[in-house]
């Protein structure tokens, strides 16, 4: 009888539609970035800086890894506010995390330097 | 006893699956997807032709969230918009119907994707959104659509703390109604999304071709 339990009990958790872990974690990144799209005032500005710094720093996704571009739109915003060098070096850091992404990137450092 | 332990062991299979009747495989739904194995995504601004203005932003930066978590490389959303605008392209409307080639040149996207906003209602006395979009992946490459879906999603914008964490985070969050709306986008997008083949950094990527697929129009309450 135990057995049925285990299996019934088994064959619920394969079948059920589980919220597994994902791949990233965004913490507040999606309200942050709608605020600043709506403002782009320092305000949010600010906001969504500080969710790129724990999207990228304290990542809790299964893949462990800076999830796709926010490497990229972090280095941009320091590049807007000046922090040049930073900024490059992020834009650099997204490409070697995702290499697809280096005809883009690579276009943008570009257009930096000119 | 051993008949009445298969049924119930059926039983329960068929209670507790994600129930759809709809019978067609993801690889011959999304049969593009399959064979041309895309990886880059380019979120073209939404269209909206809805009558609420902000629609488009409540779209807009809620899409790349739901394609990054189904395995996909998003294009930096913010720095395209931003070069999309340089290049008086921010209009996704002239490109829905052309050739998408340029994309692949500039960004490296293999697909792009467009959404269009037909509607966006709010009752505010049933507290409620009903919204009307499409989306739609195509190739960059072929042209082809590897992807779209239609979702009339009725949105219940008065939940209260629900049974599952997510949904209090979110009821705790939503005060503002702009923080409501942005939540309404999100779920509409998340629903659609989940029906996504697998992209190359999903653990399911190439493994998911015999699962059933969504319905490419639907009707859907959320939160659910």
């Amino acid at each position: 009888m135990k057995k049925l339990i285990y299996l019934i009990t088994l064959s619920f958790i394969i079948t059920s539609c589980g919220s597994t872990k994902g791949l990233y974690s965004w913490d507040k990144y999606e309200q942050a970035s709608y605020n600043y799209l709506k403002k782009a005032d320092e305000k949010s500005t600010e906001k969504i800086i500080e969710q790129y710094k724990k999207v990228l720093n304290k990542q809790k996704g299964t893949r462990k890894m800076a999830p796709p571009g926010m490497y990229a739109d972090y280095g941009y915003f320091l590049i807007q506010r000046g922090n040049l060098k930073e900024g490059k070096a992020n834009l650099m850091k997204e490409i070697v995390l995702y290499p697809e992404s280096k005809i883009f990137i690579d276009r943008i450092l570009k257009l930096i330097e000119e | 006893m051993k008949n009445s332990i298969y049924l119930l062991l059926v039983t329960t299979l068929i209670l507790s699956s994600c129930g759809s009747t709809n019978k067609v495989l993801k690889s011959s739904a999304y049969s593009g997807m399959y064979k041309e194995k895309p990886l880059s995504l380019l979120i073209m601004p939404p269209i909206n032709r809805s009558t609420n203005v902000e629609a488009k932003e409540f779209f807009h930066t809620t899409l790349n969230v739901p394609i990054a978590n189904a395995g996909y490389y998003v294009i930096p959303p913010f720095l395209s918009m931003e070069i999309l605008k340089r290049e008086s392209a921010y209009d996704a409307e002239m490109f829905i119907d052309r050739p998408l080639n340029v994309f692949a040149e500039i960004f490296g996207a293999d697909m792009a994707l467009f959404t269009i906003i037909t509607k966006w209602d709010k009752s505010s006395l049933a507290s409620k959104v009903i919204v009307e979009v499409e989306y739609i992946i195509k190739s960059t490459t072929s042209g082809e659509v590897l992807y779209n879906r239609k979702g009339t999603v009725t949105y219940n914008t008065s939940v209260s703390a629900g049974n599952s964490a997510l949904l209090s985070i979110l009821a705790s969050v939503a005060n503002t109604a702009a923080t409501k709306y942005v939540d309404v986008a999100r779920a509409a997008n998340n629903y659609t999304f989940s029906d996504l083949p697998a992209g190359m950094y999903g653990p399911q990527y190439g493994l998911d071709g015999g699962n059933t697929a969504g319905f490419k129009v639907f009707k859907v309450r959320l939160p659910k």
